[in-house]
């Protein structure tokens, strides 16, 4: 029944979306990767312009149901040029989002083109089944859709989907099919009409990390002494197959390889110049982290108390110094261009559920505006007071949902500050120091006994 | 602060620097575990006052006073509030406010860890005034010095160790400082400030009780010395009743003051100071042979009322007889029959001559010396530090912790043995006495001229002395220096030694040292802590032994049965019950409390001494206390007296829960290749029951060197599964084969090369 209505209403959106097919998918080759705990989906569109006028945009919809999931898209030309996407809404696709890509060069009328767009989801990987015990494998599950969901007819389709095993348990197969070691090429289809949809089901044996970071919580600190502290709160969770049963360390201490669900340590990426790093909890400091030193990077292998089965949580407090030369700029009339990273790195493929950055800004700040590589949600600025400040220091914060690696990139805030605010607190303090001692003077000095013999007993 | 009207302001600058100095000295030394760890909160009693702290913080005081933890003594729940001396939270609670004032944002953690450190330095200042009263203010550098450093006082003030004796040592020097100065003076502003520092001293300590004991025992020792004077009328008066009302308003003592033994001393030598001065007022009045007889009949009288008084009180009720722990102090064998949950804590045992040397080295030798030279040249305040002493070296030698209360009143008769051996060797080479001469002379000659001009003795001694002093010659005399000398400097060497050595260990965080020096760190405490706070339901109900509830609710922040504050011995005994029986009865007690975790610390695979097994006997002990009819401490002994682990250890041991969940899976592991499986390091033994089976219980999580095994309780329905039968198993399978039906497609490469289309899936169906 329900895959009737589902086709019915297939059909139909087919019929209502045929109306603007100037543009043809003359060739699709999409790579669906699994490899890791994020869905990577690259499709590379050999695309011509059937129409009579020039095209400025393409459009891509996404599946119904994908949107939630979905957590970066980005389109590059033939070139490797970075084109814009616009989120549009259009009321012939439904509730299903749209975005808008402004091609580089018009494609004119009879003219072919090429568009590579990359899409990232996070949580399409289902483990299944839901909970294992400490010595199963761990199976993923992913659903997908065998063709390019498209506005547009597709002449031809391919789709090869990666996972990083031999063990696939089981794939849907609408042929042609075939299976290679670690992957499966499902295609090519030919003439598939606009916004078609055949259900993709992949279920194999995935050792890839599964690690969630529900919650960072990022506060990066601005000092004009010349130091930028960040401070990074993580929660994070064991997003995969649930932990059955007991936990083993017998069990585990024999089991050595290292393709296990669990989760011993991963790496954290910092800046070549951080110092002054360190990682800890409530508890007290985490005594199993290595610093490396790379050429161009410092690598923190950071090892919870705990290796992380299924559905275990942990959460921690990573900190380190930047010099601010490298990322502080001071512009004409006191102007300063803060540029820093949105989010840092805290392990490869990693899945940020929800970011909360915040910037300190020094004492005596006025005139900040801040601007983002993508959109974020503000929060309201709130202030807060650190080492004898008698005025507030500005914090500008704001948050994002679902963010990956790709969402690595630099924000920028200026600002307008006097120098001379330096000198606050150094001379507050002196003259704290100063009218200290001269009470101390003024009161040896003073006789404050009431009776007089007292007075000349004690001397 | 230093009231040293001084003339030079030399002497008064050195007195500054050397008692800044001991203050760094004292504070440095004491970082050794921040040093080498980090930051972090010590041992078990202070978690619980860390946590109180950083409540208090949090929700402001009154919010404290009333707390009523319901994580602790499940499912009784303790009133933390009224429970708890608040000096120490309040402490640091202000001194964080303060630093909070000021924009400094420390984290409260690190004002715990660095109060006591901090506060030795108030202590070394406090004994300098004290001494420097007593003797001389050469003696209270000395004193000072001493103090700072030495091993019996830092073991319980190193940084992380955020403890109630960390200040309640300076108060008790301070109540005594002004105490002293009080009697000496005879000013009422400074009993009311005696009294206001014993009111400090009270909010922080139950030790105040010795407070409360000596400052009467000394008066009562006065008046027998018929040393009565106006001063000490008017100074015990006033301190006595401030000090009463100041001490009864901390929620934990309440009526103590005026209804039990501990505290009856002070009221009689009250009354009795009153008599005296009745009598005193009467015999100016009235004749010699009247006051004579009055005074026999008076005296005689006022002594039975007050003593009659007194047992009629306590037979009726009003007074509370001795607890416990004091009648430990008179009779050490006594917490060993009647309290085993006192003489289970290892601070409560009597300390041994060994611990002694360890702890004050040097000290221990010259402070006779100290006391003979006060005992000497007796006045008021003498007799008071020779009560001080005396008192404090039998208190010590019954309770290795009361080694606490020794230190300093050694540390100040070590300074006056000092002082006066400086004071005569070094003497006669300064007969100049150019500006550039030893301070400790300078302040001696001062102070003595000061002091003692009443007594009238003190010229004598320093005759005395100069006589002594023409026999030796120049070059013993500056024998008799280096050799002094270098004790002193073997002093330092030592207390740095036993510092680094002994005191410095968070006990939290251990650390091991392979053959090349290289250090492991073993965090397996806060490890398995950490899982608890992480991974379980934040209202999961953990049950461990007493030592280990206040690091549950200070680091995992779950809810305990038991805890370090050992008020409710039944309850004890209960969980105590639960370690030592089988697994089905301890499931049911365990069930009675709502258990859903049981934590056991196993010391077998790393060699850990302090681990549950070691401790067993003693939870046999409390739980046979309670429930004798159940727990017989002699079942888990071999037929030959002996506790043993392996295969000749008594079946009841081998097969109690608190043995069966340390050596759960532990018989498979082998450690090494000389020994078998299931090893046993701290025990040196093969384990007896190597096949152990869980019923209601599973392994939660065990930590990296299996030091702490925390266990799931189970649900009723998880044991209890009805049997399933045999059709439903088949259904399973089937289910399974046919997972792998889909598998089997052309192209597919697996692991077994001999796939022939069509037939394995008919052999495996079969």
């Amino acid at each position: 029944m329900l895959k009737l209505s589902i086709i019915f209403t297939l059909i139909l959106v087919n019929f209502l979306a045929r109306t603007d097919a100037d543009i043809i998918n003359k060739n699709v080759e999409r790579v669906i990767d699994l490899s890791s705990q994020l869905v990577k989906v690259s499709a590379t569109i050999t695309l011509q312009n059937a129409g009579k006028d020039t095209e400025n945009n393409y459009l891509i919809v996404l599946e119904p149901n994908a949107h939630a999931n979905l957590s970066y898209i980005s389109a590059k030309d033939s070139f490797k040029e970075e084109m814009k996407i616009t989120e549009t809404k259009d009321a012939k696709y439904g509730d299903s989002k749209v975005f808008s890509i402004k091609l580089n060069q018009p494609l004119a009328a009879g003219r072919t083109g090429s568009v590579s767009v990359e899409f990232i989801y996070t949580g399409c990987l289902i483990p299944y089944p839901l909970s294992i015990a400490q010595k199963d494998k761990q199976l993923v599950r992913y659903f997908g859709n065998h063709y390019f969901y498209s506005p547009y007819t597709s002449t031809k389709q391919t789709t090869s989907v990666v996972v990083n095993t031999r063990s696939i348990e089981n794939y849907s197969k609408l042929k042609p099919v075939a299976q290679s070691d670690s992957s499966i090429t499902y295609g090519p289809y030919n003439d598939i009409v606009p916004l078609s949809s055949d259900p993709l089901t992949v279920h194999f044996e995935s050792n890839a990390p599964f690690l969630t970071v529900t919650r960072l919580e990022r506060l990066i600190e601005v000092s004009h002494w010349g130091n930028i502290a960040i401070e990074e709160n993580v929660d994070i969770l064991h997003s995969g197959a649930k932990l059955k049963g007991s936990f083993s360390r017998y069990d585990y201490q024999r089991d050595t390889s290292n393709n296990h669900h669990s989760i011993k340590s991963y790496k954290t990426i910092l800046p070549a110049a951080a110092h002054s790093i360190y990682y800890r909890d409530s508890n007290g400091n985490i005594s199993t982290s290595q610093v490396r030193m790379r050429k161009d990077w410092i690598e923190l292998e950071l090892r919870p108390r705990y290796p992380l089965f299924g559905g275990w949580r942990s959460c921690y407090t990573l900190g380190y110094s930047v010099p601010s030369y490298q990322y502080l700029y001071k512009g004409d009339n006191n102007q300063y261009v803060l540029r820093m990273r949105l989010i840092d790195n805290v392990f490869d493929d990693m899945h940020v559920e929800h970011l909360q950055t915040g910037v300190v800004l020094p004492v005596g700040v006025t005139n900040v505006k801040l601007s983002t590589p993508y959109s974020v949600e503000r929060l309201p600025d709130s202030q807060t007071y650190k080492y004898l400040d008698t005025k507030g220091r500005p914090i500008i914060r704001f948050a994002k949902n679902n963010l990956v690696e790709q969402h690595i990139q630099d924000l920028e805030i200026t600002y307008e500050w006097q120098p001379v605010m330096l000198l606050h607190e150094p001379l507050l303090l002196s003259v704290a120091l100063y009218i200290l001692f001269v009470v101390v003077i003024i009161y040896v000095r003073l006789d404050f006994s009431i009776s007089k013999t007292e007075h000349l007993k004690s001397q | 602060m230093l009231k040293i009207n001084s003339k030079t302001g030399l002497s008064s600058l050195i007195i500054f620097t050397v008692l800044l100095l001991a203050w760094v000295a004292g504070f440095s030394s004491r970082l050794f575990a921040v040093i080498r760890f980090e930051s972090i909160i010590h041992e078990f009693d202070p978690w619980f006052n860390y946590r109180a702290t950083a409540y208090m913080v949090e929700n402001g005081f009154y919010q404290f006073l009333n707390w009523f933890d319901e994580r602790a003594w499940y499912p009784l729940g303790r009133i933390v509030g009224g429970t708890v001396y608040p000096g120490l939270m309040i402490t640091s609670g202000s001194i964080h406010y303060v630093l909070h004032l000021l924009n400094i944002d420390v984290h409260i953690r690190d004002v715990c860890v660095f109060l006591a450190p901090i506060f030795s330095g108030l202590t070394a200042i406090s004994t300098y005034l004290l001494t420097k009263e007593l003797w001389s203010a050469g003696a209270g550098l000395f004193a000072a010095c001493f103090i700072a450093i030495v091993p019996g006082y830092i073991s319980r003030s190193v940084a992380g160790s955020y403890d109630n004796e960390g200040i309640a040592i300076f108060a008790l020097q301070f109540t005594y400082y002004l105490w002293v100065k009080s009697v000496k003076t005879g000013s009422i502003f400074w009993s009311c400030m005696t009294a206001l520092s014993y009111f400090y001293m009270v909010s922080a300590w139950g030790g105040y009780v010795f407070i409360i004991n000596l400052i009467p025992l000394h008066v009562f020792v006065l008046l027998l010395m018929g040393r009565y004077s106006n001063r000490l009328f008017t100074s015990y008066t006033t301190f006595y009743i401030l000090g009463l009302l100041f001490s009864m308003q901390i929620p934990f003592v309440g009526f103590q003051p005026i209804r039990t033994s501990e505290h009856m001393a002070a009221s009689g030598v009250f009354a009795l100071i009153i008599a005296v001065a009745v009598l005193k007022y009467l015999q100016s009045v009235l004749s010699k042979a009247e006051f004579k007889s009055l005074f026999i009949v008076g005296a005689s009288i006022s002594a039975g009322v007050v003593f009659l008084t007194v047992v009629v009180l306590t037979y009726a009720g009003y007074v509370a007889p001795w607890s416990g722990r004091f009648y430990s102090l008179w009779d050490t064998a006594y917490a060993k029959i009647h309290i085993p949950i006192i003489a289970s804590v290892s601070e409560h045992q009597p300390t041994t001559w060994f611990s002694f040397f360890f702890d004050l080295h040097v000290l221990i030798t010259t402070f006779p010396a100290g006391l003979w030279y006060c005992i000497k040249n007796i006045n008021d305040e003498r007799v008071f530090v020779v009560l001080y002493a005396l008192s404090a070296v039998y208190f010590a030698g019954v309770m290795v912790r009361l080694m606490l209360t020794l230190t300093p009143v050694v540390c100040m008769l070590s300074g006056i043995a000092f002082s006066v051996l400086f004071d005569l060797f070094l003497r006669e080479e300064d007969t100049p006495r150019s500006s550039e001469s030893d301070v400790d002379d300078e302040q001696t000659v001062s102070s003595n001229r000061r002091l003692y001009d009443k007594a009238g003795r003190v010229p004598k001694m320093k005759h005395e002395q100069v006589k002594e002093s023409d026999g030796i010659g120049a070059n013993l005399r500056s024998i008799i220096i280096i050799v002094m000398l270098l004790l002193l400097m073997l002093f330092a060497v030592h207390c740095t030694w036993v510092t680094s050595n002994a005191y410095s260990s968070p006990s939290i965080v251990l650390a091991s040292y392979g053959n090349d020096g290289s250090r492991q760190i073993l965090d397996d405490f806060r490890e398995a802590y950490y899982w608890l706070s992480q991974n379980t339901a934040d209202d999961a109900t953990v049950m461990s032994w007493w030592d280990y509830g206040y690091q549950i609710a200070g680091m995992a922040n779950r809810t305990t049965l038991v805890d370090n504050n050992t008020w409710n011995n039944s309850h004890i005994a209960l969980v105590g019950k639960a370690m030592s029986s089988n697994e089905s009865a301890a499931y049911e007690i365990m069930t009675s409390l709502g258990v859903d975790y049981v934590l056991v610390i196993f010391g077998g695979v790393i060699g850990y001494s302090g681990d549950d097994i070691n401790k067993f006997l003693w939870m046999v002990r409390i739980a046979e206390g309670e429930h004798p009819k159940d727990i017989r401490e002699a079942d888990y002994f071999t037929e030959h007296g002996e506790f043993r682990v392996d295969a000749e250890g008594s079946p009841t041991l081998l097969n109690c829960l608190m043995y069966k969940l340390s050596y759960y899976r532990f018989g498979e592991v082998r450690l090494d290749y000389r020994n078998p499986g299931g090893y046993d390091r701290t025990r040196g033994a093969v384990i007896g029951n190597k096949d152990i089976n869980l019923t209601y219980l599973e392994e939660a999580y065990t930590t990296e060197h299996w030091l702490v095994r925390i266990y799931r309780v189970k649900k009723p329905d998880e044991f209890n599964r009805p049997k399933i039968p045999f059709s439903k198993r088949i259904v399973k399978t089937q289910n399974f084969v046919s997972k792998k039906n889909t598998k089997r497609r052309k192209g597919t490469l697996k692991n077994k090369p001999v796939v022939i289309k069509g037939k394995k899936l008919a052999t495996k169906q079969s």
